[in-house]
């Protein structure tokens, strides 16, 4: 049995999160409903994106902590097109999210990539900056439900179908394409392979002949332009879009991504991974809100905790695993050796 | 013969002053073995970084297939079919075998992941290996890592496979089989330059064999023509200038340091010596020698497994660097910027790093002036040329910087010094000042171990010299009976003491 070690991260995660889901039916009355699933889908649907934009720039060895500052301003800015032009087309619409957040996603990735500066320090600086340009942009002004168009409002409540009182809505259903095609174009694209390469060992990488740069840089642009399409998302959920919108999703985001099993020292991880992550990170925090037991004070606390022990959990499982294949290695070739 | 298929045309190289190489000329055929062989810092290193585009000559030009050809980087090395592999080889730890092979490889967007294990499959097999191309590539040992490496050449048409030191870390098994593997290259017209500091294998699997010395070429002669006795005459056979003159010895009788039977898992074994107050005994030995681990293991960085250690006439058995300091013992390492000087910080806080506890004042505060004190006192007796202790290290020349590292280490008044590759990389005076210091170190009482791969410095410094190979104790030499043939023989496993 042979089975590759990200599949197995992610069966770990499945029996995580049913463990956690259990738990969580057993302390607290009336829990495991179908209400559950529709509040977790609704909020996982912006989540997922940004974390699936995070796994894209962590796998390269790097972070982007200005996700939540792109999707805040996206969503602004989105707002305001489709409230002075009513008759946009949708899809115009959200090409012109991806478009703004790829924008900003160009930024960051020339910064890091071609200007060699941390990404830790760029993106620190571009968060503070883009929630600027938001707050500029908007001028301190705030956008409204009742500005923008019937189409809109009513996106992220349209039921595509019902099994039973669980409700797929369109945009968690999206969402969840988005991710899997992301998932898919990281499993079986060539230039991918390429991400996880200048993640996994970057000297190796210049060895054979990869553009680092370009990678690094494509994986920032295509990172913001997921955030972007999360600003979408977000202005059809909320309706309501202030100078704070997406403010601390740059954290969850990690969080999700790191959960999810995405090393965060690059190499390693997958879309469909942080998209587990995005939900147990909501499941969690939704369930810690019914759950007595824990005052709301403690809640992050307890959040915090959790990713430390996924974390562990994660690295200890991933060493075993690894020193497993060795031993056995060993001992197949001192049989081969023998006769 | 077939038409060469690489050929370097009196390349020369420099690195600001010093000269790396020096009309260096030689031609690759397709289809043969060309084993390099040469000294530590012979110029083995720079010769394949201009082969793959690492490095540009600094004149003579690269000829390939007859054609010059300017290689702009390692990009434009792999177009032409330059590959090389080392010692320790560049994989991707998290990809699989199959991805690691193909990494490099510009075939369409999507790809193919049954053909990508089908031509793994093709290209393991071709150097007659079997490995499951399914693995992630962080379990593989070395010799699998290093075969996943030659499949990635090959799959890239390779014309030119350099190898260099790829059995250095490989057990005699695994060894065989790389071996194997370069013949088998050889036979399919692939042209392997071989790079080994194992004379025997080489005449093993080579078909050419060129020595070079100092930067410079010194022959090329086929295999059959050559012994280990006139390669080695060709390693070692400079004249020896005399910048070097070694003083009288002022060993004394007492033991300092005594060491039975010491040996570290499987990285060394049975090394066993005595080393006298006023003594300095320097161990000699190539790359892959493990003489730098047995320095570890003495200072407590990787203890010893086996073996008894008596230090100023106690048993002891040190377990860390900190216990080691306590001893009095002080371990100069050969890596200046990763373990021994914090470069952007001042001379005089470098100078004062190891012994703070001694220039607090009793509120706990650093005396500063005290600090001063001890920097300036040192930049004289060390002859520190620097305009003041304030200046930071990495402005420092090399020699300079070496001399701050040994102030620090001084200033602990150990009785055994172990100081690895004292003086690679600084020039001839800043190496005769180190010397000097290392001799009135001993002259004061002290003990010096000395790890150091320039054969002249040893032969000038060492009062006995131990020879090291690939983990073992070759013998030990005095000075009166040792030349650089001889310390070489033993290196080179050619003779035994």
């Amino acid at each position: 049995m042979n089975i590759a070690p990200q599949t197995l991260r992610i069966i770990a995660l499945l029996v995580v999160l049913a463990l956690v889901t259990a738990f969580f039916a057993s302390v607290i009355p009336n829990y495991f409903n179908a209400r559950l699933f529709n509040r977790i889908s609704s909020s996982v649907a912006i989540m997922a994106l940004i974390a699936t934009a995070q796994t894209l720039v962590i796998l390269t060895r790097n972070i982007d902590l200005s996700l939540g500052s792109i999707v805040g301003f996206t969503a602004f800015a989105t707002g305001s097109i489709v409230a002075n032009h009513p008759a946009t087309q949708p899809l115009v619409l959200v090409g012109y999210a991806m478009l703004v957040g790829a924008a900003f996603g160009v930024v960051n990735g020339a910064l890091v990539s071609y200007a060699r500066v941390p990404s830790i320090i760029v993106t620190l600086a571009t968060m503070a900056i883009f929630r600027s340009f938001l707050v500029e942009y908007s001028d301190a002004k705030s956008i409204t439900a009742d500005q923008l168009p019937a189409w809109l409002v009513d996106f992220p409540n349209l039921v595509l179908f019902d099994v039973g009182g669980v409700e797929f809505r369109a945009a968690f259903c999206a969402a969840v394409a988005v991710v899997l095609v992301v998932h898919i174009a990281l499993s079986r694209l060539r230039p991918a392979r390429q991400l996880y390469a200048v993640g996994s060992n970057p000297e190796a990488a210049d060895m054979a002949g990869i553009n680092s740069q370009r990678t690094v840089f494509v994986a920032f642009t295509l990172a913001g332009a997921l955030a972007g399409l999360a600003g979408f998302m977000f202005l059809a959920r909320f309706g309501t879009i202030t100078v704070v919108a997406g403010l601390g999703f740059e954290f969850k985001s990690v969080a999700a991504a790191v959960v999810g099993g995405v090393n965060i020292f690059g190499g390693s991880g997958t879309a469909f991974g942080a998209l587990i992550g995005a939900v147990m990170i909501d499941l969690i925090d939704t369930s810690l809100v019914r759950w007595d037991l824990v005052s709301e004070f403690w809640r992050e606390a307890v959040l915090g905790a959790l990713i430390l022990t996924a974390v562990a959990v994660d690295a200890i499982l991933m060493r075993r695993l690894i020193a497993l294949r060795v031993r056995r290695e060993k001992e197949r070739n001192a049989r081969e050796a023998k006769p | 013969m077939t038409n060469p298929v690489l050929s370097l045309k009196a390349v020369s190289k420099s690195f600001g002053m010093t000269k790396a190489l020096a009309d260096m000329s030689i031609t690759l055929f397709p289809g043969e073995v060309h084993a390099i062989v040469g000294e530590n810092g012979a110029g083995k290193s720079t010769m394949i970084k201009i082969m793959t585009g690492v490095h540009q000559p600094s004149s003579g030009a690269l000829e390939l297939a007859g054609k010059a050809i300017t290689l702009s980087g390692t990009g434009a090395a792999r177009v032409a079919g330059i590959a090389a592999i080392y010692q320790e080889p560049m994989v991707f730890p998290d990809l699989d075998v199959a991805e690691n092979i193909f990494i490099s490889s510009r075939l369409g967007w999507v790809q193919n992941k049954a053909a990508l294990r089908a031509g793994a499959r093709a290209l393991i097999g071709r150097i007659g290996m079997t490995l499951d191309v399914d693995r992630i590539a962080a379990g593989l040992t070395l010799a699998e890592q290093q075969a996943v490496e030659i499949a990635r050449a090959l799959s890239q048409d390779v014309r030119v496979l350099i190898m260099d030191e790829p059995t250095a870390s490989l057990s005699a098994h695994e060894a065989a089989q790389l071996r194997r593997i370069a013949r088998t290259l050889a036979e399919q017209g692939v042209a392997v330059v071989y790079i080994s500091h194992r004379l025997e294998e080489i005449f093993e699997v080579a078909d050419r064999v060129t020595v070079i010395r100092d930067g410079q070429h010194i022959s090329t002669r086929p295999v059959t023509e050559v012994t280990s006795d006139s390669m080695i005459a060709d390693m070692v056979g400079r004249e020896v200038g005399n910048y070097f003159t070694k003083a009288p010895s002022q060993t004394r009788p007492e033991v300092m340091l005594s060491v039975k039977d010491l040996a570290c898992a499987d990285i060394f074994q049975g090394i066993s010596f005595d080393l006298h107050a006023g003594e300095v005994l320097c161990m000699a030995g190539l790359i892959g020698a493990r003489r730098t681990d047995v320095a570890l293991s003495l200072f407590g960085i990787r203890p010893a497994t086996r073996g008894a250690v008596r230090f100023k006439a106690e048993p002891v058995q040190i377990a860390s660097p900190a216990q080691a300091i306590g001893l009095g013992m002080a371990y100069v390492s050969e890596d200046r910027r990763k373990f021994g000087l914090a470069m952007p910080m001042s001379i005089k806080s470098n100078i004062t790093l190891a012994t703070l506890r001694g220039i607090l004042s009793p509120a706990g505060i650093l005396n500063r002036i005290k600090e001063r004190e001890i920097a300036e006192a040192f930049r004289k007796r060390l002859n520190i040329r620097t305009p003041n202790v304030d200046l930071a290290v990495e402005m420092l020349s090399g020699g300079n910087q070496q001399k701050v590292m040994l102030a620090k280490w001084l200033q602990l008044k150990p009785d055994l010094l172990i100081f690895d590759e004292p003086t690679r990389g600084i020039d001839v005076g800043a190496k005769a000042e180190v010397h000097d210091l290392i001799r009135s170190f001993v002259a004061n009482g002290g003990a010096a171990l000395v790890i150091s791969s320039d054969l002249p410095e040893v032969l000038a410094l060492g009062d006995r010299i131990l020879v090291m190979r690939e983990g073992r104790q070759m013998g030990i030499l005095d000075h009166a009976g040792a030349t650089q043939q001889s310390v070489m023989r033993l290196a080179t496993g050619q003779a035994a003491a």
